[in-house]
Formats: C-alpha cells, sequence, structure tokens
C-alpha cells in the first residue's frame, strides 16, 4: 500500500514522501526542491528507512538515517532527517 | 588560475545541461579551465531540480503542445521555466577549491556578481540565502549548485522578462484551477529586470559579463571538439532520456 505525504518543512523547502509499506516499510521515495551534497546520498537515506516496522518512531527513523550517512561529509540544505522522519510518520499515520 | 568565458550562445535544454556536465568532467581531467557560460535556450524548457519529480513538478501535455522541452538538471533545487527570449542564464564551473567549503556561503560570493551586475544597472538586489536574489523583496534570480569529483558547478537564472501565463501552464505549481489571482500571488513574488529599468538584454548581458570578470585573469574562449562531442552525447544517452527524467 502507498502511502504519502507532502508539505513544507521546518527548513523551508516542500518534501514530499511516498512509502510502500504493510508491516515494514519496502520502498521509499522523497522528492522536492531541497539540496543534499553529494546528491547520491539521498539513495542511502531512502535505503535506511527501508525495513522499518510502520510503527516506527520519529527517533528510530531519525537515527537510523543520521548512523547510515554519520562518516560521510554531506551538507544536506533546507531539509534534514527530523524533517524526513516527521513526514514519514505523518504518511504512515 | 586563467578563466575561460564562453560569450551568451543559445541551445536547446538537453545540450545546454550536457555542456556544463561535459565541462566538469574535462575540468576534472585537468583537460578545460574553469569557465564561466552564459546561455539561453531555444526552444523554452522547464528545467526541475535532481531531487524532484518530472510528473509532480511539470504539465507534460502542455510542454508537449506548446512545444517546450523538459529536463531534469544535475542539480537540486525547484522547477523552472527558462523562457527563450526572458532570461539569461549562466553557468560556473570550477574547482571547488576556488570557493568556501559552505555551500551557502559559496553561493553568497557567486551571486553576489549577479547582485553586482544589477547594481551597475541601477536595480537594488541583494542575496538571499539560500540561492535567490531579490529586488524588493521579490526573487529576479535563481542559482542551483552541484559539487562531485571536486569540481563545483553553479547555474542559474536572471529574469529579463517575466511570462506568467506560459510559466503557469507548464508547471504545476497547484493544484488550484489556473486564475488571475495565483498571477497577481506570483507578481508579489517574482520580478524581472523590464519591471524595474527600461533597458536591453544585451546591456544585462554586458553587465553580468563585466560583474562575473571582474578581478579574474579570463579569456574569450569556445568549445573544445571533445568537449562538444561529449555534450552531444550526454544530451543523447543522459538527459534526453525517460530514465533519467522520470528517475524520481
Amino acid at each position: 500500500m502507498i502511502f504519502q505525504a507532502k508539505q513544507k518543512v521546518k527548513e523551508g523547502k516542500v518534501v514530499k514522501v511516498e512509502v510502500d509499506c504493510e508491516k515494514f516499510i519496502k520502498d521509499i521515495k522523497i522528492t522536492g526542491d531541497f539540496f543534499i551534497h553529494p546528491e547520491e546520498i539521498l539513495d542511502e537515506i531512502e535505503q535506511s528507512i527501508i525495513g522499518l516496522e510502520r510503527s516506527a518512531s520519529i527517533e528510530t527513523i531519525t537515527s537510523n538515517i543520521k548512523s547510515r550517512i554519520a562518516d560521510m561529509d554531506i551538507q544536506m540544505i533546507s531539509i534534514s532527517p527530523e524533517s524526513i522522519a516527521l513526514l514519514i510518520r505523518e504518511a504512515l499515520i | 588560475m586563467k578563466w575561460r568565458v564562453v560569450e551568451l550562445e543559445t541551445h536547446d535544454a538537453y545540450l545546454n545541461m550536457a555542456l556544463d556536465e561535459a565541462v566538469s568532467e574535462d575540468i576534472m581531467n585537468g583537460s578545460s579551465p574553469p569557465t564561466i557560460r552564459f546561455y539561453t535556450w531555444k526552444p523554452g524548457a522547464v528545467s526541475i531540480g535532481y531531487f524532484q519529480s518530472m510528473k509532480d513538478e511539470v504539465n507534460l501535455d502542455t510542454c508537449r503542445e506548446l512545444g517546450i522541452d523538459c529536463i531534469r538538471r544535475w542539480t537540486g533545487g525547484g522547477a523552472v521555466y527558462h523562457d527563450a527570449k526572458g532570461e539569461i542564464t549562466y553557468s560556473l564551473i570550477a574547482p571547488a577549491s576556488l570557493f568556501p567549503k559552505n555551500i551557502i556561503k559559496s553561493y553568497e560570493m557567486i551571486c553576489g556578481w549577479i547582485v553586482n551586475g544589477l547594481k551597475t544597472l541601477g536595480i537594488d538586489a541583494v542575496f538571499s540565502p539560500v540561492n535567490d536574489v531579490l529586488v524588493g523583496g521579490k526573487k529576479i534570480s535563481g542559482s542551483a549548485q552541484t559539487r562531485r569529483e571536486g569540481i563545483l558547478l553553479q547555474h542559474g537564472t536572471v529574469l529579463f522578462d517575466l511570462d506568467l501565463v506560459t510559466m503557469f501552464s507548464v508547471l504545476n505549481v497547484s493544484k488550484q484551477k489556473f486564475s488571475d489571482k495565483m498571477i497577481k500571488s506570483a507578481e508579489e513574488r517574482v520580478t524581472s529586470i523590464i519591471k524595474q529599468i527600461d533597458v536591453d538584454k544585451k546591456d544585462v548581458y554586458d553587465a553580468l559579463l563585466r560583474s562575473f570578470t571582474e578581478d579574474k585573469d579570463f579569456e574569450y574562449g569556445a568549445w573544445s571538439m571533445k568537449e562538444m562531442f561529449r555534450a552531444k552525447e550526454l544530451a543523447r544517452l543522459k538527459y534526453k532520456t525517460d530514465k533519467w527524467m522520470f528517475s524520481r
């Protein structure tokens, strides 16, 4: 089943998540007019969310994203792990 | 370090974006100099950011009807309608080591050249983080940047004239019905050079050219055969493909 949420996140850009989820998250697509450097990190972020339970908390989702990108030299502009987690949680309500 | 400046030229969307990538590759391997280029788009085009969805952002049927190209950029940011006559676009491609590591500071530096160029025309422009230039609180220029393999690419547009009717017909800006209210609302947020002053596009280009090259060692140049060959290859094998355009 596909769940969606779209909103202007607190960092300022419009972000949309599309989550394919039954009991666990099977796939996710994050889109929007934000910036992440290097850009390919978004694939890593999406991968870090796949496999989480549908009931995963904002803290768990945030922590998964952060630990996946912890040692990478990245800059996220107008988006953050917390904002992505909040939006996923909203989609999965 | 000597810069190459490629003067105002016109290409379609695919070659315009492919040239940026081809030049990045050749700066990376040491065969091209840091480059500043100015260009326009023919036919007009809609470009979307790297992380955007073409189907969400663009009215593809209207683009087809109007003969407007659609392209996904190599850079993040938002969807832009590039009117064939209404804007001047620039790209700067150079080693990232020449710019602040902090992305917003590097936007400030490069967008500062736009601000200075507009000021010489008597337009009181200011940089607005992350990546915009405003006049009287309204956007007149937007830019987007990527850094790959030590190379910084920043491209952006300066709005010379606005065709809001076409812009709203090709962008899925809202699920609301297209209306005069939307136009009015956009006019409160976006402006253009000719809404500010009576000036020829050529004079705007000259002002930007002067401000981008000020204090730089540079020479005017053209694309090498290798760059152009690679750009045409990237246009065909990457930027025109559904795999690239609809990948998000």
